[in-house]
């Protein structure tokens, strides 16, 4: 069946220079049928007490988050027959939760469901959430730990979700490709899939990995691995086989210290 | 688990030295009401800051609470004669101006009482060096507010004329919790229940027996700040030994700092060893005096009679230091001292203000003059605004606008946080408030504290470096207009 969904591409971008790779599976993996890497799942494990800490390892996500909901909303602002109820959002891999009570909070959603494979990290993210009344709304937010092959494939149109975000999360994957196609489903037709992720070039190797982990270790070793790292032409090229999917749009951000989050023209 | 009958220790430091009320640490036994702002204080920062909320679409559905411990209407201007007013005036910048006019509260100000001036006139009161401030000699534009007149310096405004403008924009909008005639008597973090861990709320006791619960605290409560003292953030500054003496006076008619044609009105400040003496135009005859002196002379001033009041105040701009400070010392007879002095002196009336011949009947009062700064604007859940935030010498017209130059940074603030779905009293969401006007405000009261020390001097190498620098200043427009733009608040 045709349905016509948009795509919207949000990246993040180290401009000079690019090394341009094949798409390819980068890592053996022991399971065939899980998108999870439990080397991952524990290096988060041990993350969690320090995800909302706002002048810790996650200062950087917290502080992007803002640029999410603009990326969002200017996707938003052409017209689409969802404006009459609220927002129905998936959120992949939400970590402490960063994005989900973001989108919680807004007068324009509905729903917002979040699932992360860690327990340790989905259990702060619950245990923060008690600190806001309207997060503890019936049906306003909640938090399962699954991975996305434990979300049930929805039959009906209704149980598809207007806006699927999937942020840091592809570049922790072992078989990027196989976790797309298991992602795409749950787009509602009309919907948006949303996700943000890391450029593979020199830059990025120095700022994400020497920088970030060796020298200042800002975040701990092992973070992230440069080899699962995406480009936005590979990422593009992958939609663009797939059918169904039109209007990729994408944007490129850098962080420079002390400004903050900026917009890569 | 802690069973209901042990007392929970504070997870915070809730009282510094200056504690104002006591700190009861009792299990609460309800859920307060909870708001999203609760702003304590009713003053111009707080009026501002609420008004401000609700007439912004993105915050306007925000539950907001006002707590104030005066009779918010017992201080409206209402029916007041217009050869009346309150010696409680404020220079508003064109700055402040315009956000007044963007959230509605300008249209309900009562014009005929507001006295937009057009120039300044500073002079050295031991050297005579003087500078004069006006938008047409530095050949620079004011704030660019359509339909204004760009020739104005700033709007001599009575405060209750402003709390009162902004109290009947508040009524129009509604949608607020208005407590006042209610103090706060404890302030402190909620509890972890089963349905909400409120550990990281602030929970305030009202005296009229109510609780109420903030997502976002604001303190607009004047420099005691209870509020801050909940925070824990430390004051720091010191006291000037100086109070601030003001009056309402009317000025000899004709008077020379009215042209009759353009109606153009200049304020006058002269600066003495002892601290600068202003002279701020009012409608028609009338102006307001900000005398910033010793204590000691300000009780003394304000023991005179009517006509050696005003005699003190005309020889304040035209007689010598040494010849003041005379007058100081005498328990009577100004006036007469004043007269015979006047013959020796050479006093050139157009660059003086009029003489004033009327003071309005109990409006001498003084009030003691220092300098605070809090160490940080913002906590968790917690902001400040206003004289909680900073007290300012008033020698530069700034401390008003200090404060609503604050709120509209905070409602800025709010109203990101509010479209990114994030919550308002974060410590992330505030600290944007903090970086925006923490070393700006640091910066302007660094320079007015300077000004006054610069200007206490008497004698010496001093005087004649500092007469030399405000000549050189008065002659370099570009110097001057970029002075003036800051002081304005547009830069």
């Amino acid at each position: 069946m045709q349905s016509t969904k948009s795509l919207w591409l949000l990246r993040d971008c180290r401009t000079f220079p690019k090394i341009v790779r094949h798409f390819q599976t980068t890592k053996p993996h022991r399971d065939p049928h899980t998108s999870i890497d439990p080397s991952e799942v524990t290096h988060f494990n041990a993350l969690a007490s320090t995800w909302w800490d706002p002048h810790g390892p996650s200062r950087l996500l917290h502080l992007m988050n803002p640029l999410r909901h603009d990326f969002i909303g200017s996707c938003r602002a052409a017209p689409s027959r969802n404006q009459e109820r609220g927002l129905r959002y998936l959120d992949i891999g939400c970590g402490g939760g960063i994005f989900a009570e973001s989108a919680a909070r807004l007068a324009t959603t509905a729903h917002v469901t979040a699932i992360d494979p860690s327990s340790e990290v989905l259990d702060i993210a619950k245990y923060h959430s008690r600190r806001d009344p309207i997060l503890m709304e019936p049906g306003r937010l909640s938090y399962q730990n699954v991975s996305i092959e434990g979300l049930k494939i929805p039959d009906k149109d209704e149980e598809r979700y207007d806006v699927v975000t999937l942020f840091e999360v592809i570049e922790h994957v072992t078989n990027p490709s196989a976790f797309l196609d298991q992602v795409l489903p749950h787009v509602h037709p009309g919907g948006w899939l949303i996700l943000s992720t890391i450029a593979r070039t020199w830059t990025s190797w120095l700022t994400t990995k020497f920088i970030a982990e060796d020298v200042i270790r800002l975040v701990p070793k092992g973070t992230h691995e440069w080899e699962k790292f995406i480009n936005e032409p590979e990422m593009r090229a992958w939609f663009t086989r797939r059918n169904g999917w039109t209007d990729i749009r994408s944007m490129g951000v850098v962080y420079i210290p002390g400004l903050g989050w900026k917009e890569v023209p | 688990m802690l069973s209901r009958f042990q007392i929970r220790l504070p997870s915070r430091k809730l009282f510094s030295r200056h504690t104002f009320y006591r700190v009861q640490r009792t299990y609460a036994t309800q859920t307060p009401e909870l708001y999203d702002v609760v702003c304590v204080g009713g003053g111009p920062a707080g009026l501002s800051l609420v008004t401000a909320l609700r007439a912004l679409s993105a915050t306007s559905k925000l539950k907001i609470a006002l707590v104030e411990g005066q009779d918010l209407c017992r201080n409206r201007l209402e029916n007041v004669p217009n050869t009346e007013y309150s010696n409680r005036c404020s220079s508003l910048t064109p700055a402040s101006l315009h956000f007044l006019k963007e959230i509605g509260a300008w249209n309900y100000i009562n014009a005929s009482r507001i006295q937009p001036y057009h120039s300044m006139e500073v002079w050295d009161g031991v050297s005579d060096s003087r500078i004069s401030f006006d938008w047409a000699s530095v050949g620079m534009p004011a704030a660019k507010t359509p339909g204004e007149d760009s020739n104005i310096i700033a709007y001599m405004t009575e405060n209750t004329n402003l709390t009162t403008a902004l109290l009947k924009r508040l009524e129009e909008v509604g949608g607020i919790s208005i407590m006042d005639n209610t103090r706060v008597s404890n302030i402190e973090l909620g509890q972890d229940t089963d349905t909400l861990d409120l550990r990281s709320w602030p929970i305030l006791t009202l005296s009229n027996g109510r609780s109420i619960a903030a997502r976002l605290l604001i303190g607009s409560d004047g420099a005691q700040s209870p509020v801050r003292n909940f925070a824990g953030i430390e004051s720091r500054g010191w006291d000037y030994n100086r109070h601030g003496l003001v009056a309402t006076l009317r000025l000899a008619a004709p008077s020379s700092s009215i042209n009759p044609q353009t109606q153009l009105r200049t304020a006058y400040q002269r600066f003495l060893p002892t601290g600068p003496i202003a002279l701020l135009p009012l409608p028609g005859p009338y102006a307001t005096l900000v005398w910033s002196t010793l204590p000691s002379h300000a009780t003394h001033l304000k023991s005179l009679s009517p006509p050696d009041f005003l005699a003190s105040v005309n020889a304040a701009f035209r007689l010598s230091p040494v010849d003041i400070a005379y007058l100081h010392s005498i328990p009577s007879g100004q006036t007469s001292e004043l007269a015979w002095r006047l013959q020796h002196t050479r006093v050139d009336a157009a660059r003086v203000p009029p003489e004033v011949e009327g003071v309005q009947e109990g409006s001498v009062a003084s009030f003691p003059l220092r300098m605070r700064h809090a160490a940080t604007y913002v906590g968790e859940r917690v902001a400040l605004v206003g004289d909680a935030a900073h007290t300012v010498h008033p020698l530069a017209g700034q401390g008003l606008n200090q404060g609503q130059g604050d709120v509209a940074a905070l409602v800025g603030v709010i109203e990101r946080a509010v479209r990114e779905g994030a919550d308002i009293g974060a410590g992330m969401a505030l600290e944007a408030y903090d970086a925006e006007r923490w070393a700006q405000n640091n910066m302007l009261m660094g320079v007015v504290d300077k000004l006054h020390k610069l200007y206490s001097v008497e004698s010496g190498p001093v005087v004649g470096l500092r007469s030399l620098g405000l000549s050189a200043v008065d002659k370099m427009g570009w110097l001057k207009g970029f002075l003036m733009q800051s002081a304005a608040g547009v830069r």
